[in-house]
């Protein structure tokens, strides 16, 4: 081991000093990127130019990446509760606050204003909690979909808007319980959308092959937006940004719901 | 003069936030030190960002004047969500079983 260490730090010592403007790393394409970026792409960030446009397959393998875990996650650990063995149910009645045991495991019981399904092994947070996310989740999510729209002009993107997006509902999982959480983002929504962000970023692409260019040249989308070829790789670059968000938020959701209810969809956490 | 005010607000805020870094090393036990982190560095933080807003004012014009309302808005999210995190933690411990330090006195009692 002690071998290993010290020609690991041998190796070190060939590396280019901190900050090196002339390190290899920055003599080789950055320069290009940082003259021509603006002209090319009328992109003002420099780092989503690169990442949506010049490499814009990678970023696209990076979204088919996030949705494949949240499908293993999914394949992994969403279990079906089988309908002989289901266990007893809650509800409480809202007007008295009486609470109502159900056993019979073929009993439907309709979704009602005055029944709330209560989980036996989930203790309510404190109002202060619950009042405080609830104020707070609007701003958050107006602040994620601000981060996805700016992601030219300002740090930010379809990755980081797209999370904030999922913490948002995280959030109120966490401060109400799984099942609110679950009525606004549906199980069934959130396995749709999660594909459908990868796909909106492949179609963007599929769009440039149509209009004669190639892959991912947003700049063939211009015709059919009615502007010049730069305006319209910023364009492609926040179509495809919004696609990332989508299935970033709904890859989130998927694997936080089914961690913490071990695939139960139930509040286990 | 503006200066003046964003240098004192800063200053009082670096106080409390100095008071905050006290408690929570000196306090016996989790929530003294919650109290002293949750309290003291909400109001550091609205006091230094609040100094940094007016400080930011300096060639007044719409731009510096929407910057500062951004810090306004951050400070008054901090000014929310501290307290409540504050508030579960301490809620957190206190279903964990934990319980108040008391003096080595009164216990013997």
């Amino acid at each position: 081991m002690l071998c290993c260490w010290g020609m690991l730090v041998h190796a070190t010592l060939d590396f280019p000093g901190w900050g090196d403007p002339n390190a290899p790393a920055h003599l080789h394409v950055a320069p290009e990127y940082l003259e021509q970026a603006y002209e090319e792409t009328a992109t003002p960030n420099v780092v989503t130019a690169v990442l949506a446009d010049y490499r814009g397959y990678d970023t696209m393998f990076e979204t088919a990446v996030i949705f494949s875990a949240g499908l293993a996650c999914f394949f992994l650990l969403r279990v079906q509760p089988r309908k002989e063995e289901e266990e007893d149910r809650f509800f409480r009645h809202l007007a008295t606050d009486m609470v109502i045991r159900i056993r019979t495991p073929s009993m439907h019981v309709p979704d009602s204003p005055y029944l709330q399904q209560l989980d036996p092994y989930w203790t309510p947070r404190s109002l202060i909690v619950r009042a405080a996310c609830r104020v707070l989740t609007p701003f958050i999510q107006l602040f994620a979909l601000y981060v996805v729209a700016h992601g030219h002009h300002s740090p930010g993107g379809g990755f980081q808007g797209g999370v904030i997006l999922g913490a948002s509902f995280i959030l109120i999982a966490l401060s109400h319980d799984l099942r609110t959480s679950m009525k606004m983002t549906p199980e069934k929504l959130m396995g749709v959308l999660s594909p459908a962000g990868v796909l909106i970023y492949a179609g963007v692409g599929a769009l440039c092959v149509v209009a004669g260019h190639n892959f991912l040249d947003y700049g063939a989308l211009a015709e059919w937006l009615g502007t010049a070829p730069e305006a319209a790789r910023s364009l492609g670059i926040l179509f495809v940004e919004v696609g990332v968000a989508v299935c970033v938020m709904a890859t989130m959701i998927i694997i936080y719901a089914n961690l913490s209810s071990a695939g139960g969809y139930k509040q286990g956490l | 003069m503006l200066d003046l005010l964003a240098v004192l607000l800063t200053l009082g805020g670096l106080v409390f936030f100095a008071g905050a870094t006290m408690g929570i090393l000196r306090f016996p036990d989790f929530y003294t030190r919650l109290h002293a982190a949750g309290k003291l560095d909400t109001l550091g933080a609205l006091l230094t960002m609040a100094g940094l807003a007016v400080y930011n004012l300096h060639p007044f014009s719409i731009t510096t004047l929407l910057t500062s309302l951004k810090i306004g808005f951050a400070v008054g999210f901090i000014f929310i969500a501290s307290p409540t995190a504050t508030h579960a933690i301490v809620d957190a411990g206190v279903r964990a079983g934990l319980r108040p330090w008391v003096k080595q006195e009164d216990e013997q009692k």
